[in-house]
């Protein structure tokens, strides 16, 4: 029986789903409030959020927060679309899904790379 | 004057239906009657012709599976009480299977998979008979007795969407047998079950839908053993990493 | 003769059982968490292009259809996390020799990790924010 590569895919889901269901809500809930909490001197604001992006550590964060994500959504759409009969070839829709996560996540690490 | 209930049975007879079709039973209601009294009611004394398998009557021999107003239910095990005052019940054959002749499903599917993943205790070195049993502590058989209460009645392949979808897939009995085997102290079989539990349709086409532990009459949790089983193909997955990205993964 | 009626699974499968549509609610949260994720990215690369481009895309938040995905997203996050945290008893089994926890408190030390952190995350932020603002 062949082995299937899904353990890369099902890891990577994992633990966006980890985060998602540990930081989710009161991520969302912060960055919609962010406008009005930073209305008050909005360039200190924007120093306090570069500060955050200038640490190491704060670049190894914001990216589990964006990439994790979209692995951990990419896939359950991957998945999903399955579900609904959707008529497609496996392998390109591989490519969509985990393609495009990782050069999502890729370009998101060059931005952090940037800052 | 005894109450009645209406029963409406899926019929299908392969020698003149090309579909399955409906029809529509009144079965003297007592407190006491299950889905199973009912359809023997019907056999017996109304319709002879009527087909539906089953043996033990008390959810041990797990050949009654029908689905009951869409629910895959052992026959002997649901009651009509309990489904009074919400119009009349219907039964059908189990979701998922070839359909033989009216409620009797061709489960024939389930037994191969059942044998694929090899649920016997597989010994390195078989010990001989006169040195007695394999022993084993309580303990370490409450690591595997839930998923051991199988009765192989096929409700959860009928609630699998995955199966459903994809015969192909070793489906919820099977890969929770195989977990049964593979958590049990005695066995030393699990590198050989692995490579089913590795495949695209072993533990992966999983989505953890979750629906076959609701069905269960034997509370055995499928969804919980595939998972787990994930986990370990995971950790087999990355253990054989090295060999795997230089294409000599015989694991 | 042997001639079995094959039942194929129609499109519509999940619409036929409340189980189904609990499971194809919970996969959909991945689509307004994905929308969520992008908004995520276009905040990080408005920030590479300068403060300008920065405050510009905080004030962009204001408008309503933002304010509408977040709300989505936030429904999303937290329905996610429910069912997450149901399932993970079932995957994270803690009983070899040594140490042995039960499924319950695996779930328990879950949900209060998950409120913690997520409380945590929020509070943290308005401190950092109202520390920088000076207000």
């Amino acid at each position: 029986m062949r082995r299937s590569h899904e353990p890369i895919a099902w890891s990577l889901f994992g633990a966006g789903g980890m985060l998602l269901a540990f930081f989710g809500p009161g991520l969302v809930l912060t960055t919609a409030l962010l406008p009005w909490l930073a209305a008050g001197d909005p360039q200190a604001a924007h120093a306090a959020i570069g500060a955050l992006l200038a640490h190491p550590l704060g670049k190894v964060l914001v990216l589990a927060c964006i990439a994790l994500p979209l692995f951990h959504t990419l896939h359950r759409i991957y998945h999903g679309l399955h579900d609904l009969h959707l008529q497609a070839p496996r392998l390109p829709m591989q490519l969509l899904c985990y393609g495009g996560a990782t050069l999502l996540s890729a370009i998101s690490a060059w931005w952090l790379l940037l800052v | 004057m005894t109450d009645k209930v209406t029963v409406r049975v899926q019929r299908y007879r392969p020698e003149e239906d090309a579909a399955p079709w409906e029809q529509s039973f009144e079965v003297p209601y007592s407190e006491d009657l299950s889905i199973l009294d009912a359809l023997n009611q019907i056999k017996d004394q109304q319709d002879p012709t009527l087909s539906h398998r089953w043996s033990c009557r008390m959810a041990i021999c797990g050949s009654c599976g029908v689905m009951v107003n869409n629910e895959p239910r052992l026959a002997c095990k649901t009651f009509l009480r309990d489904y009074r005052d919400r119009g009349p019940v219907q039964v059908r054959a189990l979701d998922n299977f070839p359909i033989e002749r009216d409620l009797v499903s061709d489960i024939s599917g389930l037994v191969e998979h059942l044998e694929t993943v090899q649920p016997w205790l597989i010994r390195a070195r078989e010990s001989p008979v006169g040195e007695g049993a394999y022993l084993q502590t309580p303990e370490q058989m409450q690591r595997y007795a839930a998923f051991g209460q199988c009765i192989n009645c096929g409700l959860c392949y009928a609630a699998c969407p995955q199966f459903g979808r994809d015969p192909a897939f070793l489906g919820p009995g099977a890969l929770a047998l195989a977990q049964r085997y593979n958590l049990d102290s005695r066995d030393e079989g699990a590198a050989q079950r692995m490579q089913w539990l590795n495949a695209d349709v072993g533990v992966w086409s999983c989505t953890f839908v979750g629906y076959c532990s609701e069905v269960c009459p034997k509370d055995v949790d499928p969804a919980a053993a595939i998972n787990r089983g994930k986990v370990a193909s995971d950790l087999n997955y990355a253990v054989n990493l090295f060999n795997i990205l230089r294409g000599k993964d015989n694991a | 003769m042997r001639k079995p009626y094959v039942q194929r699974q129609r499109a519509d499968w999940w619409l036929r059982n409340p189980a189904y549509r609990r499971y194809m609610l919970r996969e959909a949260t991945a689509l307004p968490l994905l929308l969520y994720a992008l908004l995520l990215m276009s905040g990080l690369y408005q920030f590479t292009r300068g403060e300008a481009a920065f405050l510009a895309w905080l004030a962009l938040l204001r408008s309503p259809w933002l304010l509408a995905l977040h709300g989505l997203a936030l429904a999303a996050a937290q329905y996610h996390a429910v069912t997450w945290i149901a399932l993970v008893p079932k995957i994270l089994v803690i009983d070899s020799d040594r140490l042995r926890v039960s499924p319950a408190t695996v779930q328990r030390v879950h949900q209060l990790g998950a409120v913690t952190c997520n409380a945590g995350l929020l509070v943290l932020a308005l401190l950092l924010l109202r520390a920088a603002g000076g207000y």
